[in-house]
């Protein structure tokens, strides 16, 4: 029976499962428990019987619908592909919401379901705490499990209280594997690099400590188990062998040792210390500091490294001057001529006649205006379509031929749309002529004066036929005075 | 006995995990590591041996052609010709020789040119011949890139095989989604910039960790790019930091001017002469980004001298000390055509009738 008395038996016994002892109230416990070899060549062979009461049911429910937020959002971002989840659950994410939305809230597909996920997991994390203090006290226990908790829980509240403080949702941390580690790193380089906030430095220190201690005690424990140190707490008051050795051990190769009783107040502490200067940390960033890097420039932290690139301070302002400028929170919007992918072709009776540079000539020096027809647009569209390739060539020939001409170009819409709407899209329509003329033609800016929009006052034709309405989507080339006549 | 049976596992447990880690060491897997800056604190690349073997035996480079003989006497006979119309006519031919090399893959004249009338933009059919289009507007590029950002491609300087590899289509294009959004910087995104310049807080930068996500997602697309770390570039103690950044943070800078130069006036304006079937699901046109000219190598093919023997794409008025060795475009001063004969068009460039070396792109654009 002597490996039985030992911390690490293959034993394991098989009898009545043990009940634990009777608590006065709201004794409602599941089951009479049972046994897993599994568990039973880790801890304790018995599995159960367990509690859950309110506050561990509604935490459950809380965290299942955090998680199905989560699960879900993913999924529906490969499209619910099953396949593609698996593959690339590693890297999907419900994000936060984006930095334009600051702290209102976002509809459900920017964010507004990564706050409820949010919400609910905090909800599930808080009623865990509440389970774990009430059994705690049910069982007349000291409260240290459930305030060791409490200390994670506040560093996990900082990642949602730090974006409140600065004022942006979009600061907190996504739900998913990868993309939570990303966030860590953006967040140390945002802030000019976490490793010199002192907190996030003490943090560290504990959590280190907390292996190191982990290791020292564990090993030590395990040392001195076959002269009976397994039993830690009976050596507290009643110093056997075991506790006489190890402490012996570490006075000798530390000059120094803890109690069988003060080794777990360190353990304590370092862990619970962990989390909370960490939380500090987080707290302090962005709020108070903004640049950990100047901040310990400031205090003679950093040390100091020859320059490697040889700038001016003056050249270093007109790096950061030109485009470098502090990241806006949006995307430009994308320009608008993705129709022009699924537009139908042209209809026999819609294509227009191409003016040649003989005509335009002509028509320029006689009226001073040349109508432009067979550059065509769309309904409500300020870019030219593709079929305009060959009326633009005539165009490019017809400046060729007449280097001292200058034009400008206006613009006219259909009667469709109001009449605010029909002057901005004519205006856009004869700019996009005159920058297509010039980006894809090449032609000479200078030989293009300027544009203009008429709006639908001034339509060709009458727009009562569909027909009709394209022929008065055109542009007109007006002869331009030249400077030096 | 049982001490010395679990020492024997314990000793056994340990040695193969380090044999293999041994086997991973040699052979093609060494890494090399070169220091880019002050000793002592990381700023170093890791390249791994047999990588960059690979890669390097990958680059190939198209024989230089022979320099150009002289050229016919006699006014230049060329019709609609926009950009190269400042060099011989031995010159002219000798690089659409190696244009045919570098881009179209084959020496193919047709993949560009009517070859019944090779002043033709068309097809004998009407057909807009859109690769000639485009590659008068790539020529331009090129010489905009060469002659106005010395300070990023320096004396080595790019030709169409930097990127086209003798491919008609180079690699990286990009067009609009969501998925790279973080590319608009190459394009019409301003500002990349989020962190402090002040220690304390201020609204001079409201930048969250976002912003930094956006930005960190461009500055790994140019580390892939080029095959380097975060400290080819930077001092990563501090990112923002220009003084204790290496170099070649400048002219990575010099670069991201040069990509909008590029995607916003020469590629995105192309949209409209595109076929569909070149273009994006937005209907917008390819562009171009860090890796589409350096596949990968922190150098275009790793340095190689190609530009300085091919004055046509110079754009600057002499390479290296060497000289332009360009004409006066004749028929850009005369541009009226004798009645009877086919019309010559003449260029409507400004950049034809000024001198090489000076804004040698399309006029207007800058």
């Amino acid at each position: 029976m002597l490996e039985y008395q030992n911390l690490f038996t293959r034993v394991q016994v098989r009898t009545v499962p043990e009940a634990g002892i009777q608590i006065e109230n709201a004794d409602n416990r599941m089951g009479t428990g049972w046994f897993s070899y599994l568990a039973g060549k880790f801890g304790d062979a018995q599995i159960g019987p367990i509690y859950l009461g309110t506050a561990g049911t509604l935490s459950l429910l809380c965290g299942f619908i955090a998680f199905e937020i989560i699960g879900l959002n993913m999924w529906a971002s490969v499209g619910w592909d099953p396949g593609e989840f698996i593959r690339q659950l590693p890297w999907l994410a419900l994000e936060p919401p984006p930095p334009s939305y600051g702290l209102r809230i976002p509809p459900l597909a920017q964010g507004g379901w990564y706050l409820m996920a949010g919400f609910f997991l905090t909800m599930a994390i808080g009623l865990w705490w509440v389970r774990t203090y009430r059994r705690a006290r049910a069982l007349n226990m000291g409260s240290q499990l459930p305030w060791a908790f409490a200390s994670a829980i506040f560093l996990y509240s900082t990642f949602f209280i730090q974006p409140l403080l600065v004022g942006s949702w979009s600061e907190m941390v996504p739900f998913g594997l990868f993309p939570h580690l990303d966030w860590t790193s953006a967040f140390s380089i945002r802030y000019g690099n976490l490793y010199y906030n002192p907190f996030h430095a003490l943090s560290i220190v504990f959590l280190y400590g907390s292996a190191v201690l982990f290791a020292m005690h564990g090993a030590t424990i395990l040392a001195v188990a076959r002269v009976g140190g397994e039993r830690e707490i009976e050596q507290i008051t009643d110093r056997g062998t075991a506790a006489e050795r190890s402490m012996l051990f570490w006075r000798w190769t530390m000059g120094f040792n803890a109690t069988m009783e003060s080794i777990h107040r360190w353990a304590w502490w370092f862990a619970v210390l962990t989390t909370f200067t960490g939380g500090i940390g987080i707290l302090l960033t962005g709020t108070v500091v903004d640049n950990w890097y100047l901040w310990g420039v400031k205090h003679g932290l950093v040390a100091a490294y020859p320059a490697a690139n040889v700038l001016t301070p003056e050249q270093q302002q007109l790096l950061r001057g030109r485009y470098q400028g502090t990241a806006p929170d949006t995307f430009p919007a994308y320009p608008p001529y993705s129709a022009s992918m699924t537009r139908p072709a042209l209809a026999a009776e819609e294509i227009a006649p191409v003016i040649n540079a003989q005509n335009i000539a002509d028509s320029l020096a006689a009226a001073g205006r040349v109508s432009i027809r067979a550059i065509y647009f769309d309904v409500g569209a300020e870019n030219s379509r593709p079929e305009s390739d060959e009326q633009y060539r005539e165009i490019v020939t017809f400046l060729s031929q007449n280097p001292a001409s200058r034009v400008s170009i206006v613009g006219h819409t259909d009667n469709a749309g109001d009449a605010a709407s029909n002057d901005s899209l004519s205006n856009a329509r004869a700019a996009h002529v005159r920058s297509t003329l010039i980006s894809s033609y090449a032609v000479d800016s200078t030989r293009v004066e300027g544009t203009s929009g008429m709006g639908s006052r001034q339509p060709a034709v009458p727009n009562t036929t569909p027909q009709g309405r394209r022929a008065n989507r055109r542009v007109e080339l007006v002869s331009a005075t030249p400077r030096n006549p | 006995m049982r001490a010395n049976h679990m020492a024997r596992t314990t000793r056994a447990a340990l040695v193969a995990p380090l044999a293999l880690a041994l086997a991973g060491c040699i052979g093609e897997r060494q890494t090399d590591t070169v220091q880019v800056g002050y000793r002592g604190v990381a700023l170093e690349q890791n390249y791994t041996r047999g990588d960059v073997q690979k890669q390097f035996a990958q680059v190939k480079i198209p024989k230089t052609l022979a320099p150009a003989g002289a050229s016919p006497p006699g006014p230049l006979p060329w019709q609609n010709v926009q950009v190269l119309n400042d060099i011989s006519v031995a010159e002219f031919n000798r690089t659409m020789i190696a244009m045919s090399t570098w881009v179209a893959g084959t020496g193919n004249c047709a993949y560009c040119h009517n070859v019944a009338n090779f002043a033709s933009d068309t097809l004998a059919s009407g057909k807009p011949l859109y690769t000639k289009v485009v590659a008068r507007r790539m020529l331009q590029m090129t010489r905009q890139i060469n002659g106005q950002y010395s300070a990023h491609v320096k004396n080595t300087g790019v030709t169409c095989y930097t990127c086209h590899l003798g491919k008609p289509l180079p690699n990286g294009l990009w067009f609009y989604s969501s998925q790279n959004d973080y590319l608009r910087h190459y394009l019409d995104r301003d500002g990349a910039r989020v962190v402090s310049q002040t220690v304390a807080p201020s609204n001079a930068n409201r930048s969250s960790v976002k912003q930094t996500e956006w930005t960190y997602s461009l500055m790994i697309s140019q580390s892939k790019s080029l095959g380097v770390n975060c400290t080819y570039c930077h001092n990563t103690r501090q990112f923002a930091s220009w003084t204790q950044a290496p170099p070649q943070r400048v002219t990575a800078y010099y670069g991201i001017q040069m990509m909008r130069d590029v995607n916003s006036n020469y590629l995105s304006p192309l949209q409209s002469v595109y076929p569909a079937v070149r273009l994006g699901s937005m209907g917008d046109a390819p562009k171009a980004q860090c890796i589409t000219c350096h596949n990968g190598n922190y150098k275009p093919l790793y340095g190689a001298q190609m530009a300085k023997h091919y004055p046509a794409i110079w754009g600057r008025a002499d390479w290296n000390g060497a000289p332009f060795p360009g004409i006066t475009p004749s028929i850009a001063a005369t541009p009226a055509p004798a009645p009877g004969t086919a019309p010559v068009v003449a260029p409507a460039t400004g950049a034809a009738a000024g001198a090489p070396g000076t804004a040698p792109a399309g006029g207007g654009l800058r």
